[in-house]
């Protein structure tokens, strides 16, 4: 197919589906909450309130738009809109689908992009988010932004390190940087969370946890901290633009979900299952996948308290970064050696 | 070691409690309320319809706010007993500045004023906050009585009664 | 980065610490999520590091205390309610308390037990709802700390509803009155005390498995805030605060008040001077507490409940000569004591002056001492763990 005709069809679709879920998310972490907490949660407007986020929305677009008068003016405008654009092409390179093809080799399908360097993409999209939170933070013109900022860009620039090395975890045991290449791997000889003993297991938790770290979720929110830092980046944001932040972070959420599961966690495909069943569960396999990361971060919100800004740099650099080089190296000693 | 089963503990002990019954509602019935619930308050007439207040004001000296004000009634003949006594022209409470202390219900001598179960409506206006008379005569029969009002209070402390029989 | 054990004086004025440090002058000020109500706290940060803090409370003065002057005995408890919010039974038995004594009136038995019962029922309210705002603070108003916050909350309110049931009031209830109770127990509200209170001790172990094992709960808590115990004497702190510096001090033993000389009561003490010290020792209280309803509730003696006949005057008690008296009582806080001198207005029906004495203060008195060293988010690990009540701290 014309690759200008796929990337349009199938990036509408995409977006389509991270901006559905994306508004989903809000009243799905409200009900969720609200089941944890012997509560009600949204159940108003709509069924199981489920026009909540709908509510919401209307609501924040009528707001007054207050800028401070000191502000950076273009990099307060400027900074709740680059976060969003780059969460949503950033699993543009992910493989919602596949099938086994005649020859017994898995073809992945439905991506937008069928990219050579998919990882490298996926990264350094992530890394481009640290800029957009510090410029909020410095633009607002306010104390508490600017610590919030700065420990943003402490913290978002600390973990990406571990991110980095853990997704070569994948990279170096496939021996290819395409995302569809991963998945075709692991639907070919297993899941890479158990097909390498030990350090998958642990790989893919530090690459969950140095995702939650990009997206600022407990127990990393030490940058949005509202308890101490009255909203931290976002304190002088009012209206959409908060908005616009609060959903980029939460699209943020979902794409680290739909990420682990495709490097770790084999995509769309399922052991005994995928063989046996038509194309079409293959998509099903995988939102069931990015659904159960995706429930089980807000789980760990709701139950961890935050951590302290020194004891997160602890945690990454004498923790997370030994270990994933370490790992990293074990793994090209795996290759090398044959063992794999 | 312990660092991760302190982690896992924490998330068990959530998904624990979401299996608990919700213990929140959409909206407390009035009839849930215990009955001693002090909320707002009324002015009560006594078994021959007429009004138990005598004017005598000791409610309006007792209250630490002072948001009562009375204005005593010339004492003339009551047409159902047949003996003078005293009446109040004016009753007012503001709302605004109670504490809902329960002082005046407990010094009442004629058990005139006490508290209702449910509280007054928000408002827009201020002087819907003022009960007049006529509002606190119409909360005895629009709204449900507390269950205390001054012979009760004056009861429980008093070391002869006997205690209430508990089942229990 | 943990704090320093070393005594500094915090009162050395800003330029004398370090001439070339460039320090940034930050207002955790009286608007702010976490500092229990409106206390401001000016702090001079080096980056992240409190290099001074200095709090201004008195945002919620009130004028208590030259209100005090004007009201009679009678009419004072439901103003004392208002001081310490969060365990009014507490407040407005210390002033009783004090009055009494003033007035040289007895208490009957029944009342005193009464008074005992409602205290330690009072104190689990009040350590759940501190466990609730404290696990907030450390965790996130949208995060895990809400969540336990809920849970807390859940069984607080049992405990309100039998408020409710015994005095008409949720909050606020003026159910005290010098010389005995005003509200007798009805028909029924022993049972409900007793499947409340058991319900509550199960769901302790729910908050210990929550927080007292999770590692990052212990990041935050551990060796933050000490306050080492001479310090804690020397500032006046009271309560579970000095209790979680290591001194074993507890009015309810020491200088027993209502019927604590006929019940022995078990004193929680943590050596660790940090707020996981505090911590600890204001969870065992909620289970030294919880103990301590049950065994009460099936107690009470009969008998009448208060020794002066009821109210009809605002002069209903006088104190003509101008003695003094001072009493205090252990409240969830600390020592709330209160310092009253008679002969008064009114031909000595008012006091002359009345001085309460908050634990809460004292404790405030101890910020510029333990934050020194620590972070942002250490001030509110230690705010939560000093459980204070800004109505208390300014009346």
């Amino acid at each position: 197919m014309n690759p200008w005709l796929h990337g349009a069809v199938y990036g509408a679709g995409l977006l389509g589906f991270m901006m559905t879920v994306g508004a989903l998310a809000s009243w799905y972490e409200r009900k969720f909450t609200a089941v944890v907490q012997n509560r009600l949660g949204p159940n108003v407007v709509g069924p199981f309130g489920v026009y909540q986020p709908i509510a919401d929305a209307i609501k924040m677009l009528r707001k007054e738009e207050i800028i401070p008068r000191d502000a950076d003016r273009p990099l307060y405008l400027l900074a709740p809109w680059i976060p969003t654009f780059l969460v949503l092409i950033s699993a543009a390179a992910v493989p919602f689908g596949g099938y086994y093809a005649a020859d017994g080799h898995w073809q992945s399908t439905w991506l937008v992009a069928d990219l050579d360097l998919g990882v490298l993409w996926l990264l350094a999209v992530s890394g481009l988010m640290v800029f957009p939170i510090w410029m909020a933070g410095w633009s607002g013109n306010n104390k508490y932004a600017l610590l919030a900022g700065m420990r943003m860009v402490a913290q978002g620039i600390s973990y990406e390190i571990p991110m980095v090395l853990t997704a070569l975890v994948p990279v170096i045991a496939v021996g290819s940087m395409s995302i569809s290449d991963i998945v075709a791997y692991q639907a070919e000889h297993g899941w890479l969370i158990w097909k390498l003993p030990g350090i998958g297991l642990v790989a893919f938790v530090f690459f969950y946890l140095a995702s939650l770290a990009e997206s600022n979720r407990i127990p990393f929110d030490i940058p949005e901290a509202e308890s101490e830092l009255v909203g931290g980046v976002l304190v002088e944001y009012t209206g959409m633009r908060f908005g616009i932040v609060l959903l980029s972070e939460y699209l943020h959420t979902l794409v680290a979900s739909i990420v682990a599961s495709a490097l770790f966690l084999g995509g769309g495909h399922m052991p005994f299952l995928s063989a046996m069943l038509p194309w079409w569960t293959a998509p099903i396999f995988m939102l069931l996948k990015v659904g159960a990361l995706f429930f089980s971060i807000y789980w760990v919100r709701w139950s961890w308290v935050r951590y302290r800004a020194d004891q997160l740099m602890e945690l990454c650099w004498y923790w997370m970064v030994p270990i994933s080089l370490a790992m990293v190296m074990a793994t090209a000693l795996m290759v090398t050696g044959g063992w794999l | 070691m312990k660092y991760f089963s302190g982690s896992i503990d924490s998330l068990i002990a959530t998904i624990k409690n979401s299996f608990r019954p919700v213990v929140t509602e959409s909206v407390r019935p009035e009839a849930s309320r215990a009955e001693r619930y002090r909320a707002s308050f009324a002015l009560t007439h006594d078994a021959n319809g007429e009004q138990n207040c005598i004017g005598c004001k000791l409610c309006e000296n007792i209250c630490p706010s002072t948001v009562i004000t009375v204005v005593a009634g010339p004492k003339r003949v009551s047409e159902f007993t047949g003996k003078k006594r005293g009446y109040a022209d004016d009753f007012t409470v503001d709302l605004q500045a109670c504490i809902y202390c329960e002082l005046c219900v407990s010094v009442c001598p004629t058990d005139s004023i006490v508290m209702v179960r449910v509280q007054e409506q928000p408002s827009f206006d201020r002087e819907d906050l003022v009960l007049t008379q006529d509002k606190l005569y119409a909360n005895e029969t629009s709204k449900p009585l507390s269950w205390a009002n001054g012979t009760k209070l004056r009861a429980m402390l008093d070391p002869n009664a006997s205690p209430e029989e508990d089942a229990s | 980065m943990s704090g320093t054990t070393t005594r500094v004086n915090p009162h050395l004025d800003i330029e004398r610490y370090d001439s070339d440090a460039d320090l940034m002058a930050l207002n955790m000020g009286p608007q702010h999520p976490s500092t229990h109500g409106v206390l401001r706290i000016k702090l001079f940060l080096d980056g992240e590091v409190i290099i001074k803090a200095v709090p201004y409370p008195g945002y919620l003065h009130r004028g208590v205390e030259k209100l005090l002057e004007k009201l009679t005995y009678v009419q004072i408890t439901p103003i004392v309610d208002k001081h310490d919010y969060v365990s009014p039974m507490i407040n407005e038995q210390a002033i009783n308390v004090a009055f009494e004594k003033l007035a040289g009136v007895e208490v009957p038995r029944r009342a005193r037990w009464m008074r005992t019962l409602l205290a330690e029922m009072q104190r689990v309210a009040s350590h759940l709802l501190w466990l609730g705002t404290f696990v907030l603070d450390i965790g996130g108003t949208i995060g895990g700390g809400a969540s336990l916050m809920m849970f807390t909350f859940r069984e607080r309110e049992l405990i309100l509803d039998l408020f409710e049931e015994l005095t008409g009031a949720r909050f606020h209830y003026n159910t005290h009155m010098v010389g005995g109770n005003r509200h007798d127990i009805p028909v029924g509200w022993a049972q409900h005390v007793r499947e409340a209170f058991t319900l509550i001790r199960s769901r302790i172990a729910d908050y210990h498995q929550q927080c007292t094992a999770n590692a990052i709960f212990l990041d935050r808590t551990v060796n933050v805030g000490v306050i080492p115990a001479d310090l804690a004497l020397e500032l006046g702190l009271t309560g579970p605060n000095l209790r979680g510096s290591g001194v074993d001090h507890d009015l309810r033993r020491d200088a027993p008040f209502h019927a604590y000389d006929e019940i022995p009561v078990n004193v929680a003490v943590h050596g660790g001077c940090d707020s996981f010290g505090r911590y600890m020792v204001r969870m065992a209280e909620l289970e030294e507490s919880c103990r301590l309803v049950l065994d009460i509730v099936d107690n009470v003696p009969e008998g009448p409940i208060c020794s002066l006949k009821p109210v009809k005057t605002p002069g209903h008690v006088k104190v003509a000569e101008r003695r003094q008296v001072y009493v205090g009582i252990e409240s969830p806080r600390g020592e709330l004591g209160t310092w009253v001198i008679g002969g008064g207005a009114e031909r000595g029906a008012a006091p002359y002056r009345c001085k309460i004495r908050p634990p809460c203060l004292h404790a405030m008195s101890a910020l510029p001492y333990a934050l020194v060293g620590h972070t942002i988010s250490d001030v509110v690990a230690v705010l939560g763990s000093l459980d204070p009540i800004m109505g208390e701290v300014d009346r």
